[in-house]
């Protein structure tokens, strides 16, 4: 208890100390997806820290060596022990269960308008014919829906590394946002995000499903 | 140029030899670890038992096991089986009756260099009481009993007992803290959901750290162990950057700079912040100055740059880059300059990791159309493979004492977390529950 109080504490210090430092009073602390409280922390302006793209940082700098340990002793004193690392108990909020409702909105809108996805070569990120051909069908929807936003997400097989997925997801997810404004769909009505190969289709090690998961989808969105 | 290709090292024998043979011969100056050098002698060390003074049947069974287990991955000592070479245990108490100098006389004999024992019991005769737990050392070389050690907690936390004793032979050996202690965050499926986990670094007592039911990745510790720094998507839409702090959960966006913003690497004295991040138009390396928060871009080239990593002294970066077609490893000092190519075998080398001894950068690279790992040396000289077969591997991260490193390997089917000493040889698997475990990082030692 006391060690949370003083945790609070030093957290407290800290963000006034960084709200006092010239230059920081614009930057705003960003609850990140549906996180838990900021208590305790800076509220500078509004929520949207867009405007720096950056928020407050802690000291992570080592303070301390030492690693605890106290040495063997001939006669050695009690030590009491706890669980190492504090752990904070993780909050349940409702996000898992909005993010699964708008998740399921999404692609209920989506299957309702005839998106097709786009597929790509293994390491690749050209579009091929049958890609084309499914953007152009994309794009005509696109131009009779004139008020639908659509999210292109650029998605991996589970070959390669997370990181470089990621990289590769978003090739992917820009050369069919790219050509579907070449189609003359309005860029302001497209957005792209790339899931790498952290939202698989399919979860076989197979080519049959390494192929379904090396796609660019096209989400309709339908909330915010 | 001497390259050395470690092939299976599991099955090791002459194969291994031989490539370790290599690599010294190269003139490696800068040597391997300690466990590969010729005159690197482990200390052999016997557990002489953790016997039960009351409390459940399963109490001093279970602190040895787990001290056992730390005293091998320790890779400072030789852990010797009493019992094989006629040694009894029986409980020497505190090792100062006459009975323990005997036992202390037949391991010597038998060259046992470090004898260990101890007893646990319950405080009170309630089973929530506490429990104690007392180890002792007695060391065959200077002829005495070193110390020992006396524990109390709660029976929840004999695991982390077993792991101070462990850490507390390691520092008394050899001055460093030992890892025992360490944790390993990783990103666990649930549902369609990545989220964070913290695990001891054998793989017991996973927790999971956030829940907001879309997709957290490549969580990195903060040099004093009280952050983690990850990848989210806010609204399912941006990818942000993430801090979360462990003992309280509260948790915040550090960078938001619109585009992908990922693969952040706090540098090892906190001050900067080296990450990923394609606002400008494609991915590049930018490094966040965390106290004036004024942001350098390092890369500047059409291609893909991602995956920062720093030198143990702070001063240079390893990362990825696939402006030569593929991905592949470059270094530059950390303010972007002197960039040059790393890796040059193979079309995909990426995931770097430096070592925190300095010597190795472990890395994921393709071979045989397999994602596997393998290690490098910061001049490029020497190169090994240190895992082979099928299966993607995939997000090597260190042991802080440089003698292990955890990874993701879908070897068995499933993404799974292993361990693996930095020589390739015994593969130790972590995780056995759920459908996906992924992203291991290891903490800095405490």
């Amino acid at each position: 208890m006391n060690k949370t109080l003083w945790i609070c504490g030093v957290v407290l210090v800290m963000s006034m100390v960084l709200i006092g430092m010239p230059g920081c009073s614009k930057k705003s602390i960003q609850s990140g997806g549906d996180s838990q409280s900021t208590q305790g922390m800076a509220k500078g302006g509004s929520s949207d820290s867009s405007k720096s793209g950056v928020g407050s940082f802690p000291d992570t700098g080592v303070q301390s060596g030492g690693g605890g340990l106290r040495g063997l002793d001939k006669n050695p004193s009690e030590e009491r022990v706890g669980s190492g690392t504090m752990l904070a108990k993780v909050d349940p909020s409702g996000s898992a269960e909005r993010q699964m409702d708008e998740i399921r909105a999404e692609q209920a809108a989506s299957s309702a308008a005839g998106m097709r996805d786009v597929y790509f070569a293994y390491d690749s990120w050209t579009i091929s014919e049958d890609g084309r051909q499914a953007l152009s069908r994309d794009a005509e929807w696109m131009k009779s829906n004139t008020s639908a936003l659509v999210k292109v997400e650029g998605h991996c097989d589970e070959r390669g590394t997370s990181a470089y997925n990621l990289v590769l997801g978003e090739k992917r997810a820009k050369v069919a946002r790219n050509y579907l404004v070449e189609l003359g769909v309005g860029a302001n009505r497209l957005s792209v995000v790339s899931y790498g190969k952290e939202r698989p289709s399919c979860n076989e090690h197979a080519e049959s499903c390494y192929q379904q998961n090396r796609r660019g989808h096209l989400a309709v969105k339908t909330g915010k | 140029m001497t390259q050395v290709k470690l092939i299976s090292a599991w099955f090791g024998g002459a194969l291994l030899l031989a490539g370790v043979v290599g690599i010294l011969e190269s003139g490696a100056a800068d040597v391997f670890l300690e466990a590969t050098r010729p005159d690197f002698q482990k200390i052999s060390l016997g557990v002489a038992g953790i016997h039960n003074a009351g409390g459940p049947d399963w109490l001093g069974g279970r602190i040895e096991e787990v001290l056992k287990k730390d005293v091998q991955r320790s890779m400072v000592f030789d852990l010797v089986d009493l019992p094989s070479l006629g040694i009894q245990t029986p409980d020497v108490g505190n090792g100062m009756g006459v009975g323990s100098k005997a036992v202390f006389k037949q391991a010597a004999e038998k060259g046992v260099s470090v004898l260990v024992w101890g007893k646990a019991g319950l405080k009170e005769a309630d089973k929530e009481a506490d429990v104690n737990m007392e180890g002792f050392v007695y060391d065959s070389g200077s002829e005495e009993l070193v110390g020992g050690k006396r524990y109390a907690g709660s029976p929840s936390v004999v695991r982390q007992m077993a792991h101070r004793f462990a850490d507390e032979l390691v520092f008394r050996y050899t001055g460093e803290p030992g890892i025992a202690r360490t944790k390993i965050a990783y990103v666990a499926e649930q549902g369609t959901a990545r989220e964070l986990f913290v695990m001891d670094y054998d793989g017991y007592d996973a927790r999971q750290l956030t829940a907001d039911g879309f997709l957290n990745l490549m969580p990195q510790w903060s040099p004093d162990r009280r952050f983690l720094i990850f990848t989210a998507y806010r609204n399912r839409n941006t990818q942000d950057i993430d801090m979360i702090e462990l003992a309280t959960g509260k948790r915040w966006t550090v960078i938001s700079l619109g585009g992908l913003n990922i693969t952040p690497a706090l540098s090892p004295d906190g001050n900067f912040l080296a990450f990923a991040s394609s606002h400008e138009g494609n991915s590049e390396v930018y490094r966040l100055d965390t106290r004036t928060k004024a942001i350098q871009r390092l890369t500047v080239n059409p291609s893909g740059d991602l995956s920062p990593s720093w030198s143990p002294n702070g001063r240079e970066l390893v990362f990825v880059s696939d402006r030569g077609g593929g991905p592949q490893l470059f270094l530059m000092g950390s303010d972007g300059l002197n960039v040059r190519r790393l890796t040059f075998e193979g079309d995909y080398n990426a995931a770097p990791v430096w070592s925190p001894r300095g010597n190795w950068i472990a890395y994921v690279c393709r071979t045989h159309k397999e994602y596997k790992l393998c290690v490098i040396s910061p001049d490029g000289q020497k190169r090994m493979q240190l895992t082979t077969g099928p299966g993607v591997d995939d997000s090597p991260s260190w042991s802080p004492d440089g003698r292990h490193l955890v990874f993701s390997s879908t070897a068995d089917g499933k993404s799974q977390i292993y361990m693996i000493d930095a020589d390739g040889k015994d593969i130790e698997r972590l995780t056995f529950q759920g459908t996906h475990n992924s992203a291991p990082s290891w903490s800095p030692a405490s």
